[in-house]
Formats: structure tokens, C-alpha cells, sequence
């Protein structure tokens, strides 16, 4: 099992997953993380992963001080982009080295690799990797004991699945050099049938994300904000937002959704955290994408 | 540019050629989807019952219909994914679609069955659906490679990168944008949530939750807490909108929600080779009004009236012009002077 962990700076690449998991300064996550924490800080770090998976504004100007700093394989995590920010990941590109990986959550991203840095690895990101992810509803069809839950196991079986779950389409990505693909872990449960290698994140699931940005909207007048990729000041840095399902129709009213920026997130709840290790020492997820901070960070 | 309009069925066909649609689509559901899927497993990103054609004769009759009258027939096959036993039931389907109705294109998002329908070599053509978020040149360029016709771009494209995008790809695809009604608030083909009735959308489901907020350094003010939630009302605001404005109408009962008939002059001058209008679930009342209003700008523009002019029509046409100048309804911010 391979072990991963997002570092947003240079002094961040040696650290043990112990130390990582007191990065997260938020009091109201604290709790959770320091009740997760021990499931995984026994963990060796094996790869080191840096950049942003959700907004193009928050790319950085270079990767070259962590690249130096990194002793281990490194992944560089890349957004879905306009073409502006295609051009920001031409650059980031060129500072990487060959057999570096780039994880991508745009097509134009996968190629724009093929074609001018064939030498750095693609990887299929967790946007790429289609599969319904709501909290609000989506654990009712994982448990058995629901009506829902127990007549509808062909609902069930498409639900916990993805894309990857088609051989053609894995086989394209594998003739193009693609052979490891990221999922979330689902609060229905996950299939991990697939003939690409996966690599699991924990414990942030994303839930949606978009190029208009709440937080960005704090830096402009009323009738200015929440247009479409919009300058803005990083304000997703200076605030989180916490959003309790207090009008569930059903039970999980307790369920709560984090709004970091422009993307909304889940935490995993204990259980899902502890299947999707256990998955990864039965052989059946080859990474685990450790993200001890909600993954919207400004890299330094 | 043409127009593109949603429809139902046949019943709808009439009012809306006569309207002024030049290009329609619908979605197809056939019983076995529904009695093998339930509840969130969506076809084609509507809800199985009621938004779209349910039998081979009656797609086959609209698509007849239609062609008499010149105008082509596209079908979402657009749902985000479809797993290996959903992807034999869309592709058996397509081949029916293609060969016994004769509709002229899919509107698909997965990639699987976009290559999978490349390597079919069917009479209908593929057409990217915006849930594809293609959001750059470079996207397009890759989902060339599978025999796609057209990409339909996503709406949070602003229209200087529209341009760059149909500058890019040149005549190598048409370029289809959205024109009117309802918005996302999230990039939809990152959106992992469902609309299933039971929870309806999660934009704006999050206005009906309890919210917190937690600043990330220093003092957390009361000044700005107060900003923070005024941002917040702001949000809940342009959800209303995108919203189709709360799904209201204006007095004279026509329709509300995102709108770009501001941006035709610039999508004309642009290149776009279709606009959208969104709604194959919605009323034949809504579809008829939106049809005429697209129709009247993009004729207007078609014969060269000056851009301000065509603004101002389009402003007066929504009747409302309060929600026109808020700053919400619009899907691409316009400069009405260049």
C-alpha cells in the first residue's frame, strides 16, 4: 500500500502523518480529525502530492521549492481549467521531472501532457472519476435495512460503481498511459472492480464544485459577484463554512457539508474510513491519498 | 446560429417550428430502464417519469414529423456515467434510435459511450453535452479524436472564453452555448449529487440549512460575521435566480431564470453554431414563450440590428428589467458598448 500526503509547502515534505494531522487549525473540524487521526498516523508517507484539484485560481506560480525539497515520489494535483489556467499548468509542467505525476481533472489537462510532457505520468482524478457522491441521500441506498435499500439492488450495484467500472474505457485510458485512477470514498459503498490501479482520498469527500466561488464573492459589490471565473483574493483562505442538512427529509439532519471556497466536502464517518483501509491491505486500492486539511490550499 | 429547443412530444412539435425553433431535442426512456432502475439512476439527467419520449414509435413518429419539416431530432444519452450493464442497455439503445427513428444526433457526457459510439459508426452524429465540462481548447481538441460533430459548452464559460474556444477549434465542431432558463450553480459535470424529488437539487437545498461560519484567523468580529452572512443572503439570492427565479413567471406569465438573449449579438458575431434553451421537463407554455424570445432576438440580430438595440429588446422582452439589471440572471456578463 502506498501512502500519500498533500503538503501545501516545502517544510511540509518530511513530515510523518502524526505531525500532519495537527495541521488543520479549524476548531470546528479538530474534534472529528483528532477522532479519525489514529487510524492512520501509524501510516508511513511513501509519495508527497501538492497543488489544488478544484480551483484554477488557487494554482500555484511555481512547484519547484517543494519538488526540490520532496525525497519521495511526487504528485502534482491539477483542477479542471480555462485556458488561462492551461497555460499557468504549462508552466508548473516544465519545473516537474520526468516519472512525476500529474494528476488531471480536465481533459484538455490529459492533453496538453500527451502531446508537450510526455515524460510526466498521468493519473485520472477523483473529478474524472464519475460516480454520485450525496451524502444527503446516498447513504440510504447503502444500507439494507431502508425499503430503498433492500429492493434495489441493480440501483445499488450502479450506484456504488463509476465510470471505471467499463473495460473499454479503462483501456483507453491505458493505451494513452493511464494506470491509476483516484476515487472518493461513497457513502453508498464502493465497487472497486477495475482494471486501473485506484488510489482512495481521505478524509475529504467532495460533494460539487465550480468556477463561480462564494468566498470570492466577499470581495465584490452585490451586482459584481458569483460571476464565472472571477479574479479573486483567495478569500476561501480566510473563512470555512459549515452547512447542517436541517432540512433532511430524513433522518441525517445531522449531516453536515463543509464549504471551503468554491467546493463543498464530507467528511468519512469512522466506518468508511476504516473499509477503505482495510480495501487498501487487501491489495484492492493501491494508494491512499492522506488530505489531513480541507484540500482548498493556497501552496507556498 | 440556430435555435434549439426542447421538446416532449409530437403535440409540442407544431407550436414550437411555428415559434421559431430551427433544431430540437428531447430524451428517451424506455420501460425497461424504469423497471430496472430506481430512484437516483437517471437516463438522461431528468427524472424517468414524464420529461421524456417513452416508446420507439412514438420517438419515430417525432422524428418524421420533424424532419418534414427540416428540422433535426438530438436525444440525451447524458447522464455522467453509465456502468458496463447500463452502457450495453444505452448503446442497443442508440443503435435503435439511429437506425429505426432516424435522430440525427446524441447529446452524451460519458466518455465511454462517446468512444464506444465513435467505434459504431452510426448514422447519428455525437454531440458533447456541456456536463462534460469541456472548459478549454485543449478539451475539445481531445474529444475530436472520437468522431464528435458538435461540443456544447458549459455555462460557466464567460464569452471572451467562448471566443477563444471557437477561434481554437475553428470549423473542426459547432459550438453550441446556452440561451435560456435554468442555471447551475455548480460546475455541472462536477456536481456528484443527485435531483431526485425526495431531496431536490443540493444548491438549493443548502439555502434551507442551518450555516456556520469560522474564520480562519484573528478576531471573528461581529462586522464580520455580518459580511459573511450578507455574502451568504447574496449567494442564496443568485441560487433564486439561476433557479428560474424561484420557478416563478412574470405577471404576463412568461417564463423566468438565466438568460443570455443580451449576449446574441456577441455569440452572432462569435461564430456559435446553436443556442440552447433548457427545459424538456417544463410546461409547452414555457417551452412556446421561450422559443418566441429567442426567435425575435436572434431574428433581429440575423438582419443586423445594432447590438444596444437588440439589448434593449431583450431587457424589455423578460418584462421584468429589475431582474435583468441585478446582475443574477445573466449567463455571460455582456459590455454593452463594444
Amino acid at each position: 500500500m502506498e501512502v500519500s500526503l498533500q503538503v501545501r509547502d516545502a517544510a511540509e515534505c518530511r513530515a510523518t502523518l502524526a505531525e500532519a494531522f495537527a495541521w488543520e487549525r479549524s476548531a470546528k473540524l479538530r474534534p472529528y480529525l483528532d477522532s479519525i487521526a489514529p487510524r492512520l498516523t501509524h501510516l508511513p508517507v511513501s509519495r508527497i502530492a501538492s497543488g489544488t484539484e478544484f480551483c484554477e485560481h488557487l494554482i500555484p506560480h511555481s512547484i519547484r521549492a517543494i519538488r526540490d525539497a520532496c525525497d519521495k515520489p511526487f504528485t502534482l494535483l491539477t483542477p479542471y481549467v480555462g485556458d488561462r489556467g492551461l497555460e499557468k499548468l504549462r508552466c508548473l509542467f516544465a519545473e516537474l521531472r520526468d516519472g512525476d505525476e500529474v494528476v488531471f481533472n480536465d481533459w484538455g489537462v490529459l492533453n496538453l501532457l500527451r502531446r508537450e510532457f510526455p515524460g510526466l505520468v498521468p493519473v485520472q482524478g477523483r473529478l474524472m472519476t464519475k460516480s454520485l457522491r450525496d451524502p444527503r441521500v446516498m447513504g440510504i441506498y447503502g444500507d439494507s435495512s431502508t425499503p430503498a435499500g433492500a429492493s434495489a439492488n441493480a440501483t445499488l450495484r450502479v450506484l456504488q460503481g463509476s465510470n471505471l467500472d467499463n473495460a473499454a474505457y479503462t483501456a483507453m485510458l491505458g493505451n494513452i498511459g493511464v494506470a491509476l485512477a483516484e476515487i472518493d470514498g461513497l457513502p453508498q459503498g464502493n465497487a472497486l472492480e477495475s482494471a486501473l490501479a485506484l488510489a482512495a482520498y481521505l478524509p475529504f469527500g467532495f460533494v460539487a464544485t465550480a468556477r463561480v466561488c462564494q468566498a470570492a464573492g466577499l470581495g465584490y459589490a452585490k451586482t459584481e459577484k458569483f460571476q464565472p471565473a472571477s479574479p479573486c483574493r483567495h478569500e476561501c483562505q480566510t473563512f470555512l463554512a459549515e452547512h447542517t442538512y436541517t432540512n433532511s427529509p430524513f433522518e441525517n439532519r445531522d449531516q453536515v457539508f463543509w464549504l471551503k471556497g468554491n467546493t463543498y466536502f464530507f467528511t468519512h464517518p469512522a466506518h468508511l474510513i476504516d473499509s477503505l483501509l482495510e480495501a487498501a491491505r487487501a491489495g484492492r486500492i493501491h494508494r491512499l491519498n492522506i488530505q489531513p486539511r480541507v484540500p482548498m490550499l493556497e501552496v507556498s | 446560429m440556430k435555435i434549439l429547443a426542447p421538446i416532449r412530444e409530437l403535440d409540442e412539435l407544431e407550436m414550437l417550428a411555428q415559434a421559431g425553433a430551427e433544431e430540437l431535442y428531447c430524451g428517451y426512456v424506455p420501460r425497461a430502464w424504469v423497471e430496472r432502475y430506481q430512484g437516483a439512476v437517471w437516463l438522461n439527467r431528468r427524472s424517468t417519469r414524464g420529461s421524456s419520449v417513452e416508446t420507439l414509435e412514438n420517438m419515430r413518429a417525432l422524428a418524421d414529423a420533424a424532419h418534414a419539416r427540416a428540422l433535426p431530432v438530438f436525444v440525451t444519452l447524458n447522464a455522467p456515467y453509465y456502468t458496463a450493464e447500463q452502457t450495453a442497455l444505452v448503446l442497443d439503445l442508440a443503435e435503435r434510435l439511429s437506425g429505426e427513428c432516424g435522430v440525427d444526433a446524441f447529446i452524451v457526457t460519458d466518455i465511454n459511450l462517446i468512444v464506444r459510439l465513435s467505434e459504431l459508426k452510426l448514422a447519428a452524429a455525437t454531440h458533447v453535452s456541456s456536463v462534460a465540462a469541456s472548459l478549454n481548447v485543449e478539451a475539445v481538441r481531445f474529444l475530436l479524436n472520437f468522431d464528435v460533430s458538435r461540443v456544447i459548452l458549459p455555462r460557466s464559460l464567460t464569452l471572451a472564453e467562448i471566443e477563444s474556444i471557437k477561434r481554437g477549434v475553428g470549423g473542426d465542431c459547432e459550438i453550441e452555448v446556452f440561451l435560456l432558463n435554468d442555471g447551475c450553480a455548480f460546475e455541472e459535470g462536477f456536481c456528484a449529487t443527485t435531483h431526485h424529488h425526495s431531496v431536490g437539487a443540493f444548491c438549493t437545498s443548502l439555502s434551507g440549512m442551518r450555516t456556520d461560519f469560522e474564520w480562519a484567523g484573528g478576531y471573528f468580529s461581529s462586522r464580520r460575521q455580518a459580511w459573511l452572512r450578507r455574502n451568504l443572503e447574496d449567494y442564496r439570492e443568485w441560487v433564486w435566480y439561476l433557479n428560474g427565479n424561484g420557478c416563478g413567471s412574470t405577471a404576463k406569465g412568461l417564463p423566468y431564470g438565466p438568460c443570455a438573449l443580451c449576449a446574441v449579438p456577441d455569440l452572432a458575431r462569435i461564430g456559435v453554431d446553436s443556442l440552447k434553451i433548457v427545459g424538456r421537463e417544463a410546461s409547452p407554455f414555457k417551452k412556446l414563450a421561450s422559443v418566441k424570445m429567442a426567435a425575435d432576438i436572434v431574428h433581429r440580430v440575423r438582419h443586423g440590428v445594432p447590438k444596444p438595440v437588440a439589448i434593449d429588446r431583450a431587457i424589455s422582452l423578460r418584462g421584468e428589467p429589475e431582474h435583468c439589471h441585478a446582475g443574477y440572471m445573466c449567463y455571460y456578463q455582456v459590455d454593452r458598448d463594444c
